[in-house]
């Protein structure tokens, strides 16, 4: 079982980074996935995060406890929740956006300046994805490729797409460098 | 109130409209002889919630025509008589107005403003002034009489009935003893603005039909939006 | 009578537990919805309300929770499967109508995504306290059928079950969600149409004239018409005989001819407790050899399985009863359970609701620890695990229910806060 935890603020596409991972692999790695989102009483704008439960057999618990991966794209997101990662878990961050000092292995992506460059930085929670999927390895690229088709409208596609390899390949750079 | 409902089945055959179409929504009881006598469906709600009830009908199958009898100035319930008249749900509204709770000795409405002796000392509340607050809503026809206007409601009805849009008319309605004093101390104003119709002490109560206009119902705004948008994809609510 | 294709979104979806409500409803043919938001239960109004105008289905933003029950009932008797969607203080402004409902017959269906605590309480948090209100929460007495689902997929399930109990039974039904499970996504496969089964509506078939609105058949239950066409329907909250008209007349309280004629308040609850074993559905697993049995409900239901897999390594011989209809109660199952078990064990989000009736049914002899929770989070395993070994260990008849203290309650307020309720 793995425990993945998207955190930030409101309007970072948070919620839906949850959902695109719990449609990859719920439906097209055809394993188990529960998403749940926390908000607090004041639901926008405020601290926001999603977490993911992911299993080959039926998830019975649906919150994540101990994190495997936590994926912090604000400062808050980050000293709220780094505390809840394994020892053994990884940190993914946005190195714009977080100062992380934390003993736990830590990969970082300047995924909001990589989404200007490609046009909108409303998008910089795909490219943290992408990123995500190529460190993570715990769902396939075919099948994020396939679940953002689904999540997104039409005419953005493509430009999702386009982030999402531009994080899959900062991230399989990232894990050369590492080797 | 015999006199009210004998005026509503007047006032449906002069309008033309179906009876069994026609389906009366109230928030008391009425006499089952009423359903026989009028040949509509009668449905008794609970307290206040007849028009939210006529709405859930009346979108359900839009082929239905709503008549809602309330009875204690739309105070329980008053949102939902504020809310209908603002979407210009396609109800017709007869709210009777008794100052009082009938079978409650000495308890006012809100429609109450005497001094002298529907309460038990007496009643110290401005009276609601249902007309205006239909009107500033955006009802399509508001008018007022009081129950001994007999032809006078027969020919509102009639004409209120086949209006599309939220039409309210008032029924000054007290106990017998008094139907007389309050026909005596009326005058009929048509066109009053109903800012000034409000009922106070020492003043004629003013009856009359106070508006008459056209205004896009909610169902006919619901499917012009909708076609817009979704063009042939949008399937229109029919009855069953 | 199979669903209508068009009205049901075939395939695999990655959707959360209300917006599989909405599905579900759809699916059942569900044409008309009225609400006012509330969290936790928007996404379920908004889901219904985008798929509504494509599929000839009414979606209205009501003024307040009063009105949209109000009105979902006028829907009902036009003619359209009809429901509304709230939580917590809706559901409570909710009770006055759901009486009338009750008394009239009205098929309809509330689905309550049940957030913590009393009054506004947490609104984006879990809870299952509303339980006893959805059973008790108008004034009079009446019947009313509670489902609990675990998962978004048997949110889809069981809101088109819902309908089709509504439909059948002429009957208020209520689907008890929560939090948890309104904002979990999971995948819901959703079936072709023609592997839906639909209940029709029961309209009475025979001459204008002779209908009664509360005449009933065989199984207690009466025949619908439709308003505006030409039944004369009177319809009242006031207490009625079968053709609608009120009476108030002491026999109308008690019936006591063995005819069918007569009042309708002994219907009212009759016609769910006579047809209760066709509507009660409960999961049982491993209880065949069980000492103890883990009764629960919704989400709490679903945790408790680690918990139960857990004492099971460990020896400890324990099943799970899971209620999917919680009211009508399976009173029948949990008496026999009682017979062969040292305890149950009730791990409930609330201090206390269902376990009465557990305990009830168990009528002393076996004990009862309910696992309470007060909120805003769903139990921690090990607590249920808890009570399980204490359930096995400790059997004293006349400790009847105990109050399991959980490790966070150990916590905060110490050692000694193990009490009988």
């Amino acid at each position: 079982m793995i425990e993945v935890r998207f955190a930030g603020f409101g309007g970072q596409g948070i919620i839906r980074s949850g959902l695109i991972l719990g449609r990859a692999v719920s439906i097209f790695d055809e394993k188990f996935a529960t998403m749940n989102q926390n908000f607090g009483p004041e639901a926008r704008g405020g601290a926001c995060s999603s977490q993911i439960v992911l299993s080959d057999t039926k998830i019975l618990y649906p919150y994540v406890t101990r994190t495997d991966y936590l994926v912090a794209m604000s400062q808050d997101a980050y000293s709220t929740f780094e505390h809840e990662l394994k020892d053994e878990g990884t940190l993914i961050i946005d190195v714009d956006l977080v100062r992380a000092n934390s003993n736990k292995k830590t990969y970082d992506i300047p995924s909001t300046r990589m989404a200007e460059e490609l046009g909108n930085k409303i998008i910089a929670n795909v490219v943290m994805l992408g990123f995500f999927t190529a460190i993570s390895k715990v769902v396939s690229k075919e099948a994020m490729e396939k679940s953002i088709r689904e999540s997104v409208p039409g005419r953005f596609i493509d430009l999702n797409l386009r982030a999402f390899n531009k994080g899959y390949d900062w991230g399989d750079k990232k894990l050369s460098e590492d080797n | 109130m015999d006199k009210i409902i004998e005026a509503f089945h007047d006032g449906i055959n002069k309008s033309g409209r179906d009876r069994e179409k026609m389906c009366m929504v109230t928030d008391i009881a009425y006499d089952p002889e009423v359903v026989d006598y009028l040949g509509v469906d009668l449905f008794h709600t609970n307290r206040g919630r007849a028009i939210a009830f006529a709405t859930g009908m009346k979108l359900s199958n839009p082929n239905l025509i709503l008549a809602v009898f309330i009875g204690d100035m739309a105070t329980l319930g008053g949102n939902h008589f504020v809310h209908a008249a603002r979407r210009n749900m396609d109800l017709f509204v007869v709210c009777v107005n008794d100052f009082r709770y009938r079978k409650v000795a000495a308890q006012e409405t809100p429609g109450d403003f005497s001094r002298l002796e529907f309460s038990s000392y007496c009643s110290i509340e401005q009276p609601l002034n249902l007309p205006h607050l239909a009107r500033s809503n955006g009802a399509v026809y508001v008018a007022r009489w009081t129950a001994l206007h007999h032809e006078d409601l027969i020919n509102s009805m009639a004409e209120a009935l086949p209006q599309a849009g939220f039409k309210l008319i008032e029924v000054i309605s007290p106990k017998p003893e008094l139907l007389e004093f309050f026909y005596l101390n009326s005058e009929i104003k048509h066109g009053e603005d109903t800012a000034k119709v409000g009922i106070e002490e020492d003043k004629k109560i003013v009856v009359g039909k106070f508006v008459e206009r056209e205004r896009e119902t909610f169902i006919d705004a619901y499917n012009k939006q909708h076609y817009k948008v979704l063009g042939d994809k949008f399937i229109k609510i029919a009855a069953e | 009578m199979k669903a209508d294709p068009k009205n049901v979104f075939t395939g695999s979806h990655y959707i959360d537990g209300d917006v599989a409500c909405a599905y579900g409803a759809v699916a059942a043919g569900c044409k008309y919805l009225a609400g006012y938001p509330i969290t936790p239960s928007t996404e379920a109004a908004e889901a219904f309300a985008v798929k509504a105008p494509y599929v000839g289905a009414q979606f209205i933003q009501m003024e307040d929770e009063l009105g949209s029950i109000a009105s979902v009932l006028g829907a009902s008797w036009a003619g359209k499967k009809a429901m509304t969607i709230t939580s917590g203080p809706g559901f409570s402004l909710m009770m006055e109508t759901i009486g009338l409902g009750a008394a009239t017959e009205t098929p309809f269906v509330i689905i309550n995504i049940q957030r913590a605590g009393p009054s506004t309480g947490v609104p984006t948090s879990t809870g299952q306290a509303d339980m006893m209100q959805a059973k008790w929460g108008s004034h009079g007495d009446y019947e009313i059928i509670a489902l609990a689902p675990e998962s978004p997929q048997e949110s889809f399930e069981l809101t088109f079950k819902a309908f089709n109990l509504a439909e059948r039974y002429r009957v208020p039904v209520m689907v008890m969600s929560d939090e948890c499970v309104g904002h979990m996504a999971e995948k819901v496969v959703i079936p072709n149409a023609q592997e839906l089964e639909v209940e029709p509506r029961r309209y009475f078939t025979g001459s204008k004239k002779d209908y009664k609105p509360f005449k009933r058949d065989k199984d207690l239950v009466p025949w619908m018409a439709r308003a505006g066409a030409g039944y004369k329907l009177y319809l009242t909250g006031l207490t009625h005989g079968e053709d609608g008209r009120p009476i108030f007349d002491v026999k109308t309280f008690e019936m006591k001819s063995k005819s069918l004629r007569g009042s309708t308040n002994r219907y009212l609850v009759d016609k769910i407790r006579h047809n209760r074993d066709k509507i009660i559905k409960f999961e049982e697993h491993q209880t065949d050899d069980a000492e103890v049995v883990v009764v629960s409900y919704g989400i709490s239901a679903r945790v408790a399985i680690k918990a139960v897999k857990e004492a099971r390594e460990s020896g400890i011989k324990v099943g799970t009863l899971r209620l999917v209809t919680v009211w009508p109660f399976p009173e029948k199952r949990i008496e026999e359970l009682a017979h062969q078990v040292k305890g149950f064990v009730v791990p409930e989000i609330n201090y206390g609701q269902v376990v009465y009736e557990v305990d009830r049914c168990s009528q002393g002899r076996a004990n009862v620890i309910l696992v309470p929770h007060g909120g805003a989070a769903v139990h921690d395993s090990d607590d249920i695990l808890g009570a399980i070994k204490q359930a096995a260990t400790d059997h004293n008849p006349y400790d009847r229910i105990l109050e399991y203290t959980t490790a966070l309650e150990r916590e905060v307020f110490g050692e000694n806060m193990v009490s009988k309720i």
